[in-house]
């Protein structure tokens, strides 16, 4: 699968930079060439001008495209030196951007009529704009709205309540939502794994999340043999597929050790759970 | 700006560019990931992603970590061998409208003249970047740590095809850097490129292990420009007559400029790929002012600019 469009480099602006649950902020940022063509699934690098240290873009997924297609917004997790500094900007700054990047999540498999989306904390932020083009409430990149499937079950797990940012906005845009929370203050007390054993049967699992809990589910959706696909956050330097940092295990049968390196910043960041040997070989965690 | 549309053109060698500006290997992928990003035809060089004879899986990751103004990495020189970039990257390299410089490393000295060999019966190649100095690699680094065996395999690469241009790109981690690019002169090389990453290490202490998969890598970036750029300077004022590429750090026009006077030829610009794609193409659409401002009207007047200063007293 490949994408028409080709990453392009803005000069952007944020319009607004909002906290929506503790440490996490929702960034929205003015750059429509990129709004119009985005896809849920696909990411974006974003760096802050003017200075070399730090150094590098950052990756941040597609959350949303504003409804006016002016621009798109992120949603982050305050863990280091560019999460740390984004939390302090203003409406007005500079921010660079390139994207959009990656591969589009693919379709939910023919037929389904039920799709649960598996997210484990800031794993969430790709699932917004999937929710809406799952349901048919927004068309993205340049295509009108379809709905594809009838329910979409958020499975959204956290540490503690207070890290659960924006459930308010799945709800809207049509999401069953189902909580779930390490220490039992929100949701169910457990894994989103439990979670997703007690729901009705899905025809296709999305996850995405730290990899220990993307490990468990690639094993359970294997199990209970229903396709699913996990959206990785390996660290990147480049997001375009210049600098071969990036890289996961991926299954690949013309190879004498069964796999090879592929890149996530062009190759994914979307994979087949099957495909991925260290998720679902039984000798990991 | 009434430059004539060749005073941007560099010469190494034997290898005439069309201007300065080329991109660093390991830092541009097969340069088709940049296709309709960035316009390669305006490029004065592609060096593509380091190729070995056999195919290589690469480090495991983390493969790169971000330092201060910079990065380390050992991507392990991760490819699918020469043969698969014959067949599948050439092609397409072949149609991109600028020099494509084929960078390869061996992993014993014989190996070098056999791919040497091989590149020269292809076409669409327009010069050899020996990469004699690859960090992250057993052995990697020894074609470059001693002039001798620099000498050798730069030789043999020019017997096994004499008739494309070879560069030599040298580590820096070595106590006489001049002593390595006048064994690679000797040896038959059109010219040097320096340098390759410095060696460094970021440590995770509350993990008590190195960072990267690989423990040691390579450090690039802004942080390692006035370490490279002195590299540059010293090779070139003690071998006049030696075409330099100057890598280190290269991110902007003053950068580009630095290196010009300090002796380079040209400059291959690496990590800045990765946070500025754009910044190749936006440096040479700066360098007919840059060189305007300083007075010349070629690239070549530039070119050790500053290499004949002294200092006072
Ligand atoms: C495709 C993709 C999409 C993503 N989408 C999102 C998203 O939508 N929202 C979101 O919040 N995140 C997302 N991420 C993750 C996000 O990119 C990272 O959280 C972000 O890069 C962190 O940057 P930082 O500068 O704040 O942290 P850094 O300072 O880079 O640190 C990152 C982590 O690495 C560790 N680390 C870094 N350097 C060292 C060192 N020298 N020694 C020891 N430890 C070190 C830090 O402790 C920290 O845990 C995504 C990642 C990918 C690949
Ligand atoms: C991620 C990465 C991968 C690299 N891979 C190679 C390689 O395969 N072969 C090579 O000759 N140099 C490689 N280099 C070194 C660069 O070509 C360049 O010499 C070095 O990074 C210094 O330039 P810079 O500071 O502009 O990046 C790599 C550098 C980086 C950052
Ligand atoms: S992040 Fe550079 S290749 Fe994927």
């Amino acid at each position: 699968m490949t994408n028409a469009c080709r990453p392009s480099f803005h000069g952007a602006t944020v319009l607004s930079n909002t906290l929506i649950a503790e440490r996490t902020w929702r960034v929205e940022i003015q750059v429509p060439e990129l709004a119009r063509i985005s896809q849920p699934g696909q990411f974006f690098m974003v760096r802050l001008p003017g200075r070399t240290d730090p150094l590098l873009g950052r990756p941040f997924a597609l959350c949303d495209v504003l409804p006016d297609q002016s621009g798109i917004a992120i949603v982050h997790m305050v863990v280091g030196r560019v999460t740390g500094l984004l939390a302090n900007i203003q409406p007005g700054d500079p921010l660079e951007i390139w994207g959009p990047l990656g591969q589009r999540f693919p379709e939910p498999v023919a037929g389904a009529r039920r799709v649960a989306l598996v997210a484990g904390g800031i794993g969430q932020t790709p699932f917004l704009a999937h929710v809406r083009e799952l349901l048919g409430s927004q068309g993205f990149g340049g295509h009108a709205p379809r709905r594809r499937v009838e329910t979409v079950d958020f499975v959204y797990g956290a540490r503690t309540a207070n890290l659960h940012a924006g459930v308010d906005s799945f709800r809207d845009a049509g999401a069953i939502v189902h909580l779930a929370t390490d220490d039992g203050s929100a949701g169910i007390h457990g894994r989103v794994t439990d979670v997703l054993s007690g729901l009705e049967k899905p025809d296709h699992v999305f996850g995405c999340g730290p990899e220990p809990m993307l490990h468990a589910l690639a094993k359970q959706c294997v199990a209970m043999g229903i396709p699913c696909h996990l959206s990785l956050e390996t660290p990147m330097a480049c997001g375009l597929g210049i600098c071969y940092s990036c890289v996961v295990k991926v299954r690949d049968d013309t190879s004498a050790s069964g796999w090879d390196y592929r890149r996530v910043c062009i190759d994914g960041p979307t994979f087949a759970a099957s495909d991925l040997v260290d998720f679902v070989s039984a000798d990991r965690d | 700006m009434s430059q004539a549309p060749h005073s941007l053109a560099t010469r190494l060698g034997r290898l005439l560019l069309p201007n300065p500006i080329l991109v660093a290997s390991g830092t541009f992928g097969y340069a088709r990931e940049m296709d309709g990003v960035i316009n390669l035809s305006r490029l004065g060089g592609i060096v593509p992603k380091t190729v070995t004879m056999a195919p290589r899986v690469g480090n495991p990751p983390p493969r790169t970590v971000e330092t201060s103004s910079g990065m380390l990495n050992a991507i392990g020189l991760d490819n699918d061998g020469l043969d698969h970039f014959l067949d599948h990257h050439l092609p397409y390299l072949r149609t991109v409208g600028c020099p494509i410089i084929l960078n390869f490393a061996a992993k014993a000295e014989a190996e070098f003249p056999q791919m040497a060999q091989k590149a020269s019966k292809v076409e669409g190649l327009s010069a050899l970047e020996l990469n004699l100095s690859c960090p992250n690699v057993a052995g990697g680094i020894d074609f470059a740590t001693r002039p001798e065996a620099c000498e050798r395999a730069v030789r043999s690469c020019r017997d096994a095809c004499p008739d494309l241009p070879i560069l030599a790109k040298l580590t820096p981690a070595v106590t006489d850097i001049v002593a390595v690019a006048q064994a690679a002169a000797a040896g038959g090389a059109d010219a040097v490129s320096l340098v390759n990453t410095f060696p460094g290490l970021v440590i995770d202490w509350k993990r008590r292990r190195p960072f990267l998969g690989n423990g040691v890598g390579g450090l690039s970036g802004p942080a390692i420009k006035p370490l490279a750029l002195r590299c540059v300077w010293n090779v070139a004022r003690a071998c006049p007559g030696l075409p330099i590429v100057g890598i280190g750090g290269i991110g902007c026009i003053d950068d580009v400029m630095d290196y010009l006077v300090s002796g380079a030829s040209a400059v291959q610009m690496g990590t800045v790929n990765f946070y500025d794609p754009c910044a190749a193409i936006r440096v040479i659409e700066a360098l007919p002012e840059a060189l305007a401002t300083l007075g010349v009207a070629t690239v070549a007047q530039a070119v050790g600019a500053a290499c004949g200063w002294k200092p006072q007293g």
